[in-house]
This record gives structure tokens, C-alpha cells and sequence, in this order.
């Protein structure tokens, strides 16, 4: 299977947030009461029921008014640094390139949510789980678009094979011009869904300008754990060949004398 | 018992040690099973990594007051290092890996026990801190929360080391420790190889309990 990429051109989208709702009917995942807090950005963040939102952000400078649209979800790292730090293997990567998570297979540990260089999983304390995006593995895997993808009306979501994907997003970068550039294929050794940003990406609310996985992930788990095992297995091997060599201090009190009289 | 044996501990030390002891060996094997895909199948006896971390985490709450006790009882034994003596015993490396004809006189611990203590003591702190964020991690700063893990995994690579050797040595490397810490009763030639500095002081004292 190649690898797959979702397109998300913010140039063409207009906010009308049919990908957060139809993400909810595929996914069966019921909004919840919230209130109104002077945005039409709502639920204010990821939620566990909500796996994808619009956010939307005024801005104003030299150039005028800008109100920005973006379609944020699970950017399924190639490195994904929740993958590296799932104890139980709930979160994986699939033949697709993107990041399933088995609910079944989840402890709760929140190990994950914050791992991630996007802050994308959140944790459900009704169920004690985790739960984000997995790119609708359940159609692409039958050969359908992403449910956001489908409900898209001016296509800014596309979805298709990486390499012809990447294209199309270089070739509308340059087509824009300006700031316009593509994001998430040069980080994290490439995500699967990729930006065209109309704007700079430092411009964008929560949206880090060079996502990694953090430092801390790579010192636990590149480095502090076969550390452990190599320390770990060291001293039981050396306390069994200081045994057989060196052996047991003699602590029986005959051995005493004779070493007495040896060092005398 | 036999006549002449020495008591080398008293109850309270023996079950704090007991409960330290125990709740680390559970802590460090299903700390083992959630660390390392490899060893998930540590979880299959409990019935799933669920409730191996349940059990980790509860363990950890007997392991607390276990490590407050185990500081108080034996931090002016064993954590204070006395100077040069101990450096000397440091230098022969206390006679354990090489030939040593006189191995200097330490106190109830030897340096090697103290480095033990402080290990303990010090990642037993962090290892409390670092697991108490990462159970209740909700609320807190990202980065904050991101950097507990891999101080855990410290702790686990320091103390593991620490608690091998302590095993060993306590056992069948020095033979005739584990009543120390089963009974609390030694015998006297144990007794003068491993602690000689401190048998003399408890016996000038008058202090020294010595079974009828």
C-alpha cells in the first residue's frame, strides 16, 4: 500500500465546518453542551469527541484584516512521538503512513497527550482512554476519502497518494505566491496531512513553527531505556562473574585466621 | 538460637525494609512491563497493562511512607560518609574486587551501603515526584509533564543497579547477611568483618545485645 497524504489548502477554505461535523456522524461521536465564547471556533479546542475542528483568528496588521480558517486534526507524524511513547502499542502506525489508535488496547496513561509535538490526543475521563483522529481508517481502508475530506466543498481537503498529493501542494504554494509555503512534509520525517498555508506559519494560533519530537522523548527513549537495559544486565552478569572469580567474602570467622597468618 | 549471636536490627527496621523492599520489586517489574513492548506479556498474569499499572501505581503508595521511614531510621548510619576512613575503604574499593590484606574498619555501613542509601533516598524522591506527575499530569505544564518520563527512566537505570548489587552482596555474595535483616541477629565473626567499628563502640558503650 502507498502512503497517503490530506491535503488541507487553507486558502480555499471557506470555515463552513462541514469537516467537524461530518467527522462526528462517521465517528459517532455526539457533541456535548458548550457555551458561546465570542468565536465561532467551537468547541474551543480537540476534544475527545471532537477529532477535528475549524480555528478561526483575526488578525490585522500593515496589510489590512485577515479572519484565517484552519482545519486542525491529527497530523500523523512518520516520527510520531505518541507512538514512541505508547506503552501498550493502542497507538500505531498503519501501511497508509498515518496513526491508528485501538481504543481496546488503551491504558489511559496519558503518556501520549503529552508527547505530542501538536497537542492533538485528549484524554476521556469518562472512559480513562485517549482518543484523536485516525484519518477514518476505516474507509480509506476501503478505499474512501476520509469522511472531512468527502464533506468538503471547495476542496480544500483532498486526500491521495503521497507523491501526487506533495505536488499539488507545491504546485498551489508557488501558484499563491507571498508568504505561501507547504507545511508538514519536511517535519517529523513528514506528516500525512500537509498544509498549504496562505500565510506565514508563525501567523497561525497553535501551530508550532518547527514541530520535533520533544527532547524529553528522545532522551527517554532513545537513549534512557537501553541505557537501563544495558546497566540492568551489567550488574547481573557482573555479580555472577564476581562469584565464579572472586567469589563469596568469607565471613565465617575460620578464614579469618588464615588470612591473618598469610598477611603476617 | 545459639549462644553469642549479635542483633544487628531491631523490628521496626526489618519490616520497613520488608515493605520497601517488596513494593520496589513490584514497582521495578511492572514498571518493566509498561517500559519495554517486550516485556507487555509481564502484564498477562494481572490480566492486562490496565491493571498492571493500577498495581504499579498503588504499589507506589506503599512504597512512599516505606521510603520516609527507611530515611529516618537510617540516615545518620548510613548517610553520613566519614572522612578518610571511608575514602580509604573507597580506595581497596573495600576489598570486594581484588585481594586486599587489610581492608579498613568501617562503622555499622560501609561506604558502598551509604552510596546504596543515598541512591535510594535521593531517586526514591524523584522516582515519588516524577510518578506522582505522571499519574496526575492533567493541568499541569506540557513541558513540566514531558520531562518527568525520562527522570523516571533515570531513576529505574540508578537505582536498579544499586538494588542488584544490594541483593547480591546481601545474600550470597557476603553469606550470613540475610539474618540480619530476616532475624536481626548476626554472628559475631559476621559481625567483626563487616561492621568491626561499630561492634567496638557498642561493646565499650555496653550497648551491644548479645543472645543467652
Amino acid at each position: 500500500m502507498s502512503e497517503k497524504i490530506k491535503l488541507c489548502d487553507l486558502s480555499k477554505c471557506t470555515g463552513c465546518r462541514g469537516c467537524q461535523l461530518a467527522c462526528k456522524q462517521w465517528n459517532q461521536l455526539p457533541a456535548r453542551q458548550t457555551v458561546n465564547t465570542g468565536t465561532y471556533q467551537n468547541p474551543p479546542d480537540l476534544q475527545p469527541n471532537t477529532w477535528n475542528i475549524i480555528r478561526f483568528q483575526e488578525i490585522s496588521d500593515d496589510s489590512g484584516v485577515d479572519w484565517l480558517f484552519r482545519h486542525d486534526a491529527c497530523m500523523h507524524c512518520t516520527d510520531a512521538a505518541c507512538v514512541k511513547v505508547c506503552p501498550s502499542g493502542a497507538l500505531s502506525h498503519t501501511e497508509y503512513g498515518t496513526v491508528a489508535l485501538d481504543g481496546s488496547k488503551c491504558i489511559g496513561c496519558k503518556e501520549c497527550v503529552f508527547a505530542c509535538p501538536f497537542e492533538v490526543p485528549k484524554y476521556d475521563a469518562e472512559t480513562d482512554k485517549v482518543l484523536k483522529c485516525d484519518m477514518c481508517y476505516s474507509r480509506i481502508d476501503n478505499a474512501m476519502e476520509p469522511a472531512c475530506v468527502k464533506a468538503c466543498p471547495t476542496d480544500a481537503l483532498r486526500f491521495g497518494d503521497k507523491d501526487e498529493m506533495l505536488k499539488v501542494a507545491y504546485a498551489r504554494a508557488k501558484e499563491l505566491g507571498g508568504d505561501a509555503s507547504v507545511y508538514g512534509d519536511t517535519f517529523v520525517d513528514g506528516t500525512h496531512m500537509v498544509y498549504v498555508l496562505p500565510r506565514k506559519a508563525a501567523i497561525y494560533d497553535k501551530l508550532p513553527e518547527k514541530p520535533r519530537v520533544p527532547l524529553s522523548v528522545v532522551a527517554w527513549k532513545d537513549w534512557l531505556k537501553p541505557l537501563s537495559l544495558l546497566a540492568a544486565g551489567g550488574v547481573i552478569a557482573g555479580s555472577f562473574l564476581h562469584y565464579i572469580t572472586h567469589g563469596p567474602k568469607d565471613t565465617s570467622g575460620d578464614g579469618d585466621q588464615v588470612s591473618k597468618e598469610g598477611g603476617e | 538460637m545459639k549462644k553469642g549471636m549479635i542483633k544487628a536490627s531491631d523490628g521496626f527496621e526489618r519490616i520497613v525494609h520488608w515493605c520497601m523492599a517488596i513494593s520496589c520489586l513490584i514497582l521495578m517489574v511492572s514498571g518493566l512491563g509498561m517500559m519495554f513492548h517486550s516485556f507487555n506479556f509481564l502484564a498477562v498474569p494481572v490480566g492486562g497493562l490496565k491493571t498492571l499499572k493500577l498495581i504499579h501505581n498503588f504499589s507506589g503508595l506503599v512504597f512512599i511512607p516505606s521510603l520516609a521511614f527507611a530515611i529516618l531510621i537510617w540516615w545518620k548510619e548510613a548517610g553520613i560518609f566519614e572522612f578518610p576512613q571511608d575514602l580509604e575503604w573507597i580506595m581497596v574499593a573495600g576489598g570486594y574486587l581484588w585481594h586486599v590484606d587489610k581492608v579498613p574498619e568501617t562503622g555499622k555501613y560501609n561506604p558502598g551501603q551509604k552510596a546504596f542509601f543515598w541512591a535510594v533516598a535521593g531517586f526514591g524522591i524523584v522516582m515519588i515526584i516524577t510518578g506522582l506527575v505522571m499519574w496526575f499530569p492533567l493541568g499541569l505544564p506540557v513541558e513540566l509533564v514531558r520531562w518527568m518520563y525520562p527522570l523516571h527512566a533515570l531513576g529505574f537505570l540508578v537505582i536498579f543497579p544499586f538494588f542488584f548489587i544490594h541483593l547480591y552482596l546481601g545474600t550470597v555474595g557476603v553469606p550470613g547477611s540475610v539474618s540480619a535483616i530476616l532475624t536481626g541477629w548476626v554472628t559475631r565473626p559476621w559481625a567483626e568483618k563487616q561492621c568491626p567499628k561499630w561492634l567496638k563502640e557498642m561493646e565499650e558503650a555496653g550497648k551491644l545485645e548479645v543472645s543467652k
